[in-house]
């Protein structure tokens, strides 16, 4: 729960409050034909990425320099990342997987858009589509092979299904030619959909 | 089926720069590496449906800029720290009153509705923990494999 404002005065309120009244404001324009749901998606996907996954990308860092961190990350996600002040709504119980020369792990919500939205920021809009939904369940490689990435033939490929109640995200591997590389410049480099397990951290050029 | 990368053209980015660097304020919004930024999903909804109705032709920005101005200098009038400050808190206050006086959002409708979301948990109907992997392809597989 977020703790009310205590300043607040005729407007809201917590972050829980105000959330819901743009879901519901939204909801009456779209049943009202004022606007299409389309159009607020496509003038999100514009700057969807400053949203971005920096708190998923802080959380890696961690885990890449400090072992005993990591260790806690894979024991009890969520405990770990409020060490890091990383919590709140639709963040309750998260599992992160670790991505390794063996295993690749990736999420998919099924049903819907579960999504880990502390640690990630805002779904891209495709994570929505039922096209990814079944694709990514059926041929997760098919898939991370749209998006660039091949983990490999010797790799074990395993697809995890978020769900409101228990929410996934993943460890990425951490790239070679990062010796040295202090938390904050490795942060800079984890993306969102190395977060999701669609593809690898990169080093960029 | 609809590609799961868009790519959006520069210009309509350019344009959505353009209204942002147009309202009132503006150097309060926030910012990383010179792009509009958002804090919280709910933040970049607000802005989505204020840009998305106004290309559509709902209301004029400067509507919108005169209810956001208006909305920030009552808070101002009302508060003497900064420390609880959100643009966006502003500009989804600036949006309702807007709507409501031309006549498209009803604020009874809206309270009622808040309710409700407030009353049904996050994802309802995907409650249950999942707590197996849906599909495990196993090394050495090639392609479509699964269930």
């Amino acid at each position: 729960m977020t703790t009310p404002n205590p300043v607040a005065g005729t407007f809201p309120r917590t972050d829980e409050e105000i959330a819901a009244r743009v879901k519901a404001m939204e909801a009456i324009l779209v049943e009202k034909d004022l606007i299409a749901s389309d159009a607020i998606d496509y003038m999100s996907s514009v700057f969807e990425n400053e949203l971005g996954p920096q708190n998923g990308a802080k959380v890696t860092a961690r885990a890449w320099v400090d072992a005993d961190f990591k260790e806690r990350l894979l024991a009890d996600a969520t405990a770990a990342c409020l060490e890091l002040g990383i919590g709140g709504i639709q963040g309750e119980e998260m599992i992160v997987f670790e991505n390794t020369e063996t295993v690749h792990n990736i999420v998919v919500c099924t049903l819907c858009s579960c999504y880990p939205w502390p640690t990630l920021g805002l779904p891209p809009n495709w994570y929505k589509y039922p096209a990814y939904r079944s694709r990514t369940v059926r041929d997760p490689r098919g898939v991370m092979a749209e998006f660039g990435f091949d983990p490999g033939p010797d790799v074990e490929v395993k697809v995890w299904d978020s769900s409101a109640e228990l929410r996934y995200w993943i460890l990425p591997r951490r790239p070679a030619g990062t010796e040295g590389w202090s938390e904050e410049e490795l942060a800079t480099i984890v993306t969102r959909d190395s977060l999701l397990g669609l593809t690898d951290v990169a080093v960029p050029e | 089926m609809r590609p799961m990368k868009e790519e959006i053209p520069p210009e309509f980015k350019a344009e959505l720069e353009r209204l942002v660097d147009e309202l009132p304020f503006n150097e309060e919004i926030p910012r990383r590496s010179g792009n509009v930024a958002f804090n919280h999903p709910w933040e970049i909804r607000a802005f989505s449906i204020t840009t998305a109705m106004h290309h559509d032709g709902a209301f004029d920005w400067s509507e919108f800029q005169g209810e956001l101005i208006r909305s920030v200098q009552a808070w101002e009038s009302s508060h003497d720290t900064t420390a609880d400050w959100n643009y966006y808190d502003r500009w989804m206050e600036a949006l309702e009153r807007l709507l409501n006086d031309r006549g498209m959002l009803d604020l009874d409708e809206l309270d009622r509705r808040t309710a409700e979301v407030l009353s049904t948990p996050a994802n309802s109907h995907h409650q249950h923990a999942v707590r197996e992997p849906v599909n495990v392809v196993p090394s050495g597989a090639k392609g479509k494999e699964g269930p």
